[in-house]
């Protein structure tokens, strides 16, 4: 087994935990959390998918000529996007800790059961 | 010059005026003007490409970034679709800004950076053709909704936009898994170079695409994963609502409709699916809401669910399917912005609230204008998508029957949630309500919305073949005359006659010598001008009355001129909303006007299903020939024809909304609603059975059918008629009797049988028209339609009473009226086709007749005269006029029934060459024997003339009866009107025959209503409120459409 199928193994594993934690959490914070995680998941499996095995990373330099460079480097579109991903991520974790601060403010509780509800 | 509106200017504009906001935070007006600056810029650019797409002249414009051609590089695509969904979005982005321009000024530039950021992505989620990219704008979206929605500060708000934020995270999840695993297959993010590898309709390709798929229809929210979605409508203010709903459902949409192709279209079928449940499921859960905004938010997603049926169905709907998808989304757009928008000006948030829009008549006539927009009636653009969907659907080479009955099914089901709803802005009382919120410059983006609406009926009109444009000069006409609404009454009347009058001379030489056109367009035609006549009696504006009058003659008037089914149908929805709206003037009629539009909507939807099946089997042709010998389920599509048109004879069985809705109209549009708008419905039977003929075997079993219904309409209704209080009531139960006759002489397909049919159809608009316009005159001038409150009434009113004792005379076919020609030839049918059974109980209805007939003319004009009616005048001279018309009418024709009833046995001979009428002057022949109405008359005047003398003579031993000479047993009852002869008149038939009367049809109906809110009530259960539970149905909707889905490739 090489380690681009452990991460993707990983990446999928994280992503439950985060789901189950979303379902189960009550807590906002503690969901926010489980996102995160959730995030991290899909994150890991991004740069899996563009791991090839036995290759190098994506940066021409001295010991890697720009010729050369398709056929010894791994995949760098992925890890581009992991990044945008990653910015994505951070703004939507910070946006809900700020909801997390304004419904504790309007409410007075963090637990998801108790703040009020619309309904059918 | 188009290449001055580069598509990258969308973000450019975006992104710049975003930072330059934040510089400006401290001074509103300016980074507000900055904002809208930046706004109507993105509407330029993308006005400017639709305007040359429109011309002819456009060209797809591809703009690539970073120096490179894709699939190295992100590209913008600018094509047709593009244009008009970025117009949609653009023009909804700026209206909703300046709508919220207080809001906006308040919460300041940030909440304004993130307005515009909102707009941008929905407009690059249009235009990008690169996967990732979709997913980052995409992400934008979402964030900066809930942004707004952050900095809104109300509490509701705040709840709802967390779960939102949280549930369009885990989508984003499975679109990015979704978008990886794409790359990985296929190498390419590109959308264009994915759909032409053929790696992604393999296995690992193929989960992909169905991962991207599912996460588009996610944020579509389709039932029952959308509780998070309908929230954020509930919470949002309108017109944020607007936005998102108009916008950013578009924008999304869309992006499905681009990713589609990347799997070979191996998902449409789910997309179908996904969406057929959706519109149906929200469109039942609708029907139990009373947030209007929660209803609104019900009716877009059902909207949406429409439009992924037509996605799906592309390969059936081949190149019609944009054509269809547009129509559908700019309707949707535009008038859900406009709800939207007044549901924030409402303050009272339940629908009952709407009723204070009657404060603001221009916001009530929006609302009405979105109402009809979103059902689909004629001229908006969803009228045409409709039709051509149904079309499409049960034309292909595999009909999609079932589908597109539930696509019916599902449309009125809203019509009934959102007329409802308009009925009670329309009626229900305003003065405890709330102020509404509804400055000037709140009105702009409503209105605007509207103009642009009708702009775009009109333009999508021009594209439809079998659509002659001349249907839209009435429209036009139509629409002068509402401008003009502030004028007084007589001088809109005046201009009205002169405008009917007009297309009277104008139609005249066209329909010249076909007798049948001209049966019917007389009866539409100069009836509408005899009725507009007697409008002249109205003191003061009657504001609304004029356009809508003139849109039922209108519709009518189509019905003649119709080539195609399309004309035709046209016609006949755009009556149904005209007489909707006069039917729903009157006091109490709230509940009526709006069974009446619901049973013609139901009707026009199975009278399109109808002609769907004669379009497909005529290959897609809708000339109105297609009807004769349909090829595709004969049987069923002839029924549903007939069952459409039978509503509006009002039927037994559909007949529920009749009475009501006749009984609390006023004089005049009674008049118009029975004499002549019931017609319409005879014109459509004829059309039918003239198309269906009588060869073929089922047609037996349907003309059976229909036979008995028309003897069952005549037998209860006249039953009915005669156990009414009400005058008005009585009339129109009695309407629902005669056109029974109507109906029942079609059915019979004999020459005899249709003779009776339109000798029926003239006389009863004859007696009729003098009947309502009396009655009505009454009952208006002395101010209640119940008759024991009346009698007496000859001495103040003889000219009144004259016409009625003719008019009744003639109904109930006694010698020497022209009635009784049409019971003669009655009784000719009856026995030369062996039609026993229904004959013994058109009999019977015919007797029973006389009852109700008798009870009006002896409670209203015989009897006491009231104390309070003992100064009472005659009714208005506008009646008395074209009462007294019709009256000469009747008498030329009872005296040569032959004028009118020849020339028609003439025509019929050429459908029905047997056993005609043999005519030598006023005398007619039959096998049975003979008729003469010169002869009868002479006779029964004779014998007239021979009474009076006699009663002249032996008038001397006659006492009269002063009023007062009488005496009362020392009693005062404590309800006068129970110890009043005329009240429950015919108490002891009741006892015997009453039963027949009960509201047996009355109960079925409200039954089908009680068990549809039943269900409507249970699946609304599932919206708990609770956040974590929404974002459960999402994960588990995830894993069940994957497991459905991928089950297909082991």
């Amino acid at each position: 087994m090489n380690i681009g199928s452990i991460a993707m193994g990983a990446g999928f594993l994280l992503v439950l935990i985060g789901l189950w934690g979303i379902l189960t959490r009550t807590h906002i914070i503690q969901i926010i959390v489980s996102f995160s995680v959730v995030d991290t998941g899909v994150h890991l499996i991004m740069v899996a998918a563009g791991y090839m095995h036995q290759r190098t990373a994506p940066i021409i330099s001295e010991g890697l000529a720009a010729s050369d460079a398709p056929s010894l480097v791994v995949d760098p579109l992925p890890q581009a996007l992991v990044l945008t991903a990653i910015v994505i991520g951070l703004g939507v974790t910070a946006l809900m800790l700020a909801f997390a601060l304004r419904i504790h403010e309007k409410n007075d509780t963090l637990e998801i059961k108790n703040i009020e509800r619309l309904r059918w | 010059m188009v290449a001055m509106f580069n598509p990258i200017y969308f973000v450019v504009a975006g992104l710049a005026a975003a930072f330059l906001l934040t510089l400006f935070h401290n001074r509103e007006r300016l980074s507000y003007f900055i904002m809208i600056i930046a706004l109507s810029l993105m509407m330029l650019i993308s006005l400017a490409h639709l305007a040359s797409f429109l011309a002819g002249t456009g060209e797809i414009v591809q703009v690539f970034t970073a120096g490179f051609a894709p699939p190295f590089s992100i590209n913008f695509q600018m094509g047709p679709p593009e244009a008009l969904l970025t117009a949609i979005v653009s023009l909804v982005g700026l209206l909703s800004g300046i709508y919220l321009s207080e809001q906006l000024r308040k919460t300041g530039a940030y909440a304004q950076a993130v307005y515009i950021v909102l707009v941008m992505g929905m407009n690059a989620m249009i235009l990008t053709r690169d996967l990732f990219n979709l997913f980052v704008f995409l992400e934008i979206v979402s964030i900066a909704t809930v942004g707004i929605l952050f900095l809104s500060r109300s509490r509701t708000s705040v709840n709802t936009g967390f779960t939102y934020m949280v549930a369009s995270g885990l989508i984003s999840v499975v679109l990015l898994i979704g978008i990886v695993f794409a790359y990985m297959n296929a190498g390419s993010l590109n959308i264009d170079t994915l759909s032409e590898s053929l790696v992604m309709a393999g296995r690992g390709g193929s989960i992909a695409v169905l991962l991207i798929t599912l996460a588009f229809l996610l944020e579509l929210k389709p039932f029952p994963a959308n509780g998070w979605g309908i929230d954020l409508y509930t919470s949002a203010p309108g017109a944020l609502s607007a936005l998102i709903s108009a916008g950013g459902m578009s924008a999304t949409y869309y992006a499905l409709a681009k990713v589609l192709p990347v799997g070979q279209w191996s998902h449409d079928s789910l997309v179908a699916a996904v969406g057929g449940i959706t519109f149906i499921a929200s469109q039942i859960i609708a029907l139990k809401q009373d947030d209007s905004r929660r209803l609104l938010g019900y009716s877009s997603i059902g909207q949406i669910g429409l439009l992924l049926v037509v996605l799906g169905f592309s390969e059936a709907l081949g190149d019609r399917r944009d054509f269809i998808a547009a129509g559908l989304l700019i309707t949707h757009a535009l008038s859900k912005s406009i709800l939207f928008y007044i549901s924030d000006m409402v303050q009272d948030d339940s629908l009952r609230g709407w009723a204070a829009l009657r404060r603001k008549p221009v916001l009530l006539v929006l609302f009405g204008v979105a109402a009809f927009a979103l059902i689909g009636f004629p001229p908006f653009p969803s009228f045409f998508a409709k039709w051509d969907l149904i079309l499409l659907l049960n034309g292909g080479t595999e009909g999609y029957y079932l589908l597109s009955a539930m696509v019916l099914a599902g449309s009125l089901i809203e019509a009934v949630y959102l007329f409802r709803w308009f009925s009670y802005a329309l009626k229900l009382p305003h003065e405890d309500l709330p102020e509404l919120a509804s400055p000037t410059s709140r009105l702009i983006a409503p209105v605007t919305a509207a103009l642009v609406l009708a702009g775009a009926s009109w333009y999508v009109s021009t594209l439809v073949s079998g659509f002659s444009q001349s249907f839209l000069i009435p429209v036009a006409f139509i629409l002068l005359v509402a401008v003009i609404d502030r004028l007084p009454a007589w001088s809109k009347n005046v201009i009205s006659i002169a405008g009917v009058s007009l297309y009277i001379a104008d139609l005249y030489p066209r329909i010249a010598g076909d007798l049948m056109t001209m049966i019917f367009a007389g009866i539409f035609l100069v009836g509408a001008v005899l009725t507009l006549l007697s409008g002249f009696y109205y003191k003061g504006r009657r504001a609304g009355f004029y356009p809508m009058a003139l849109t039922m003659f209108a519709g009518l008037a189509a019905l003649i001129e119709a080539a195609t089914i399309l004309e035709f149908f046209w016609g006949w929805e755009l009556m149904a909303i005209g007489s909707y709206f006069l039917l729903i003037r009157g006091k109490k009629s709230m509940p009526h006007g709006l069974s009446y539009l619901l049973f013609s909507i139901g009707g026009s939807y199975s009278i399109l299903y109808g002609f769907s099946l004669a379009a497909a089997g005529a290959g897609g042709v809708i000339a109105m020939s297609s009807l004769v010998g349909i090829s595709v389920m004969p049987a069923l599509a002839y029924s549903l024809m007939l069952l459409g048109f039978l509503t509006k004879t009002a039927s037994i069985g559909v007949h529920i909304w009749l009475p009501g809705a006749h009984g609390e109209a006023v004089a005049d549009i009674h008049f118009m609603a029975s004499a002549i708008l019931l017609k319409a419905g005879v014109f459509g039977l004829i059309t039918v059975l003239l198309a269906m003929g009588s060869e073929a075997g089922y047609t037996r079993w349907i003309l059976l059918a229909l036979g008995w219904i028309g003897v069952l309409s005549a037998l209860l209704g006249n039953i009915s008629a005669a156990f009414q209080e009400s005058a008005k009531r009585l009339l129109a139960w009695s309407s629902i009797g005669q056109l029974g006759y109507i109906v029942w002489g079609l059915a019979s397909m004999s020459h005899l049988g249709w003779l009776i049919a339109l000798g029926y159809s003239v006389t009863h608009f004859l007696y009729k028209g003098i009947l309502f316009l009396a009655i009505g005159g009454i009952a208006l001038k002395i101010g209640t339609p119940y008759m024991y409150k009346m009698g007496g009434l000859i001495k103040r009113m003889p000219y009144s009473f004259f016409a009625v004792l003719i008019a009744i005379i003639t109904l109930s076919g006694v010698p020497p009226l022209v009635g009784f020609s049409a019971k003669w030839i009655t009784y000719n049918l009856i026995i030369s086709e062996q039609l026993y059974y229904q004959g013994f109980v058109i009999l019977i209805a015919g007797i029973i007749a006389f009852l109700y007939l008798f009870r009006m003319i002896y409670t209203v004009f015989l009897g006491q005269l009231k104390d309070n009616l003992r100064s009472v005048g005659e009714i208005s001279i506008w009646f008395r006029i074209p009462m007294y018309l019709l009256l000469i009418v009747i008498l030329v024709l009872s005296f040569l029934p032959n004028t009118l009833l020849r020339p028609i046995g003439d025509m019929l001979s050429g459908i029905f060459p047997e056993e005609a009428i043999v005519w030598t002057g006023s005398r007619g022949v039959t096998s049975l024997g003979y008729f003469d109405g010169a002869m009868i008359m002479y006779v029964i005047v004779g014998i007239f003339v021979i009474l009076t003398i006699l009663f002249l003579l032996l008038r001397k031993q006659t006492q009269k009866v002063k009023q007062f000479n009488i005496f009362y047993s020392g009693e005062a009852p404590s309800r006068p009107e129970l110890s009043h002869f005329s009240y429950n008149f015919f108490a002891h038939y009741r006892k015997a025959v009453g039963a027949l009367a009960l509201p047996l049809v009355t109960g079925f109906w409200d039954r089908v209503t009680e068990i549809i809110h039943a269900v409507s009530d249970f699946i609304r259960r599932i919206y708990t409120g609770n956040g974590q539970t929404y974002l459960f149905h999402i994960v588990l909707y995830v894993v069940v459409v994957f497991l459905v889905q991928s089950g297909g490739y082991r």
